[in-house]
């Protein structure tokens, strides 16, 4: 499949008696295999556009393709279904849930799915751990871990059902930048080992420098698509010098 | 409805989690039931005694014949109707009562049919007279019912004869004893001597103003052809009402008139009470359902972050809505077992407690309705009452939470 995401005329309203239009006829297909950035500042609309391609909102019209299957038309149960088999998440605050020992946490999206894990399952979930350097804390409860290594489960988490497209919304946003650093390494390398999709949205602009594209939203529409491999990752890093303003702003929210 | 069994974990954490919340509302929901297994058992164990004092040593069922004047019999066509007469002979006795024994004596729920002979007479003492029922019974039929042996103050019971047995009241009142010899009167103004052999207290000072004597020696003393009722007691004193409608229904002749007729003071009596008493049940149950409804709205807002993530992960909207259900039902469970505990303890402390103090002793009667029925209740109403944050769960969006943070 060359295409694992597509967008169709995508628009977005908000609200009953004062309408506020959040996304403008919005066309986007994304590769499969790619990093992909969403950047932009805040109300920018960007978190929506995210929000909808990972089936936690509704577009108001137009049409969202996941690995070429049509999602507009599922319903609330198969969209939520369809989140738990081919969508990975990993959010800003780690969403671990506190009552779960870490190793449980990762466990949950397959016991939501499949209900209790065979031990393949909780192999690989020992082996994710490894992986990305947390396997001494399986039996920790997320209070006892720092937040690089909750955020740490939390990609473990996201891998576990071996989803087509991970979603990462603002993953290093509270990662101090040495942290921060380290945890993006580590899911770039296990996202390409893992064949699958990263679809992030960050304000850091290190970190959308290092993707395969990058995508500026603005007013509820693209306002610029850099794709790394054609300018060259220098060029990318200099056009995102550029929008420092965006930046900016984006920071103080 | 599918449960899944990470709904189960998910719920047993939530509920493991706030822990101290959770053995509140099961000690709330514990000493509900526990209220409530106790007020049944008392309330049960007061009426039964109460039945039991008023009935137990008296028919459940007599079958007489009819007050009123007996209606025409019709016996056949046109011709004969101008012949039709009152059928007199049923009319103020029991003629054909040994058919009717027969009869009785193959129904399952009777333990004992006793035919009697009633009537009204006088002990003359000197120049007084004392009013007295004389009673005619057959042994040991009418022991059953009115426990005379069991209750003779002296004497003993062999009625035959004219030996007889007569009420503490009736003794007291005319000063005869055991051994006297006395002369008794009907109502036709003629009368016979009698001998006392024992002395009873019934405990009814009815019951207590009559002279006991054999079926047959009452039949001719009171010039009665057939027998004036047959007594009857049964297995299931609730059950007499409807058996002396099916007995009424199934004799014509004669009519079966119940307990419950004769009390129906006392049965609207129990029956006030059984209303109070399920109007207590009812606000516990209240209280219950209130109190784990308000517990439950505060963990799915306490909870709300995890569902967010539970519904971005894929839990869907219906089992969001179970984790709940779940939670209300165990935590209804388990209060209802504590429940039946803690109200098992109550009423052996309150039988203990009276019995030693030498207080009325009526047993509590601890039935497993009365134990199952308030925990069922409990555990249904925890599981209703879950169905308000359940809706909750079930609307939560997951971007609200992931939104806010």
């Amino acid at each position: 499949m060359d295409e694992i995401i597509v967008l169709e005329q995508v628009n977005k309203f908000y609200g009953d008696e004062v309408v506020v239009q959040v996304l403008f006829d919005i066309d986007l297909s994304i590769k499969s295999g790619q990093f992909t950035a969403f950047i932009g500042p805040s109300g920018s609309g960007k978190s929506t556009l995210l929000n909808i391609i990972g089936l936690l909102e509704a577009p108001t019209s137009g049409k969202v393709s996941l690995d070429g299957q049509d999602i507009s038309g599922l319903n609330k149960g198969e969209q939520a279904s369809y989140r738990n088999e081919k969508i990975g998440f990993i959010f800003q605050f780690h969403y671990l849930l506190p009552e779960f020992t870490a190793l449980e946490n990762i466990l949950i999206p397959h016991w939501i799915g499949k209900g209790k894990p065979p031990q393949e399952i909780v192999g690989r979930a020992m082996y994710l751990m490894e992986r990305i350097g947390i396997e001494q804390y399986g039996g920790k409860y997320p209070h006892q871990l720092s937040g690089g290594q909750q955020q740490r489960v939390a990609i473990a988490r996201s891998l576990i059902n071996q989803p087509k497209i991970i979603f990462a919304d603002e993953p290093t946003g509270n990662l101090d930048s040495k942290t921060s650093g380290m945890v993006m390494e580590l899911l770039k390398e296990i996202v390409r080992e893992n064949k699958t999709n990263l679809v992030m949205v960050t304000h850091d602009r290190d970190i959308a420098a290092g993707a395969d594209r990058v995508i500026e939203i603005v007013d509820g529409r693209i306002n610029c698509d850099f794709t790394a491999g054609r300018m060259g990752r220098e060029k990318v890093r200099q056009e995102l010098e550029h929008m420092a303003c965006t930046f900016s702003s984006a920071d103080d929210a | 409805m599918r449960f899944n069994t990470y709904e189960f974990m998910i719920a047993y954490r939530f509920l493991l989690n706030g822990r101290s919340q959770t053995v509140l509302i099961i000690l709330g929901i514990a000493v509900g039931v526990a209220v409530q297994v106790f007020l049944i058992s008392l309330m049960d164990g007061l009426q039964r005694n109460l039945i039991q004092r008023t009935i137990g040593s008296s028919p459940h069922i007599t079958i007489a014949p009819p007050l009123s004047a007996p209606q025409p019999l019709g016996i056949g066509g046109g011709v004969i109707d101008d012949y039709q007469k009152p059928l007199k002979t049923e009319e103020s006795e029991i003629l054909s009562w040994q058919r009717y024994g027969e009869h009785l004596a193959g129904i399952k729920e009777i333990t004992v049919a006793a035919p009697m002979v009633n009537g009204n007479g006088y002990i003359e003492k000197g120049r007084s007279s004392f009013p007295v029922i004389i009673k005619g019974i057959t042994l040991p039929e009418a022991d059953v019912i009115y426990k005379l042996k069991k209750n003779l103050v002296n004497g003993d019971l062999r009625p035959g004869g004219n030996n007889v047995l007569i009420g503490v009241a009736s003794s007291e009142k005319s000063g005869l004893q055991t051994g006297d010899t006395f002369y008794l009167r009907n109502q036709k103004g003629t009368g016979d001597y009698f001998i006392i052999q024992g002395i009873f207290d019934l405990g009814a000072s009815a019951a207590n103003n009559m002279v006991v004597m054999s079926l047959d020696r009452a039949r001719t003393f009171l010039d009665i052809t057939g027998i004036s009722a047959i007594e009857i007691q049964v297995h299931d004193v609730f059950a007499a009402d409807g058996l002396a409608k099916e007995l009424g229904e199934n004799f014509g002749q004669v009519k079966a008139e119940s307990w419950q007729e004769r009390n129906k003071e006392l049965l609207s009596g129990l029956r006030a009470q059984d209303t109070s008493s399920a109007m207590i049940q009812f606000f516990v149950l209240l209280s219950i359902t209130l109190g784990i409804a308000s517990v439950l709205a505060i963990i799915a807002i306490q909870k709300s972050r995890q569902l967010g993530i539970l519904k971005a992960m894929g839990t869907n909207d219906k089992s969001a809505a179970r984790i709940f259900i779940i939670q209300g039902f165990s935590m209804g469970f388990a209060g209802a077992l504590v429940g039946i505990l803690l109200g098992l303890g109550l009423t052996e402390l309150f039988m203990f407690g009276t019995k030693s103090s030498g207080g009325p002793t009526y047993e509590l009667k601890i039935t497993l309705t009365n134990i199952l029925l308030p925990a069922v209740l409990a555990a249904a109403s925890a599981s209703v009452a879950a169905f308000v944050p359940a809706r909750r769960a079930a609307g939560l969006n997951p971007m609200e939470v992931i939104r806010n943070g």
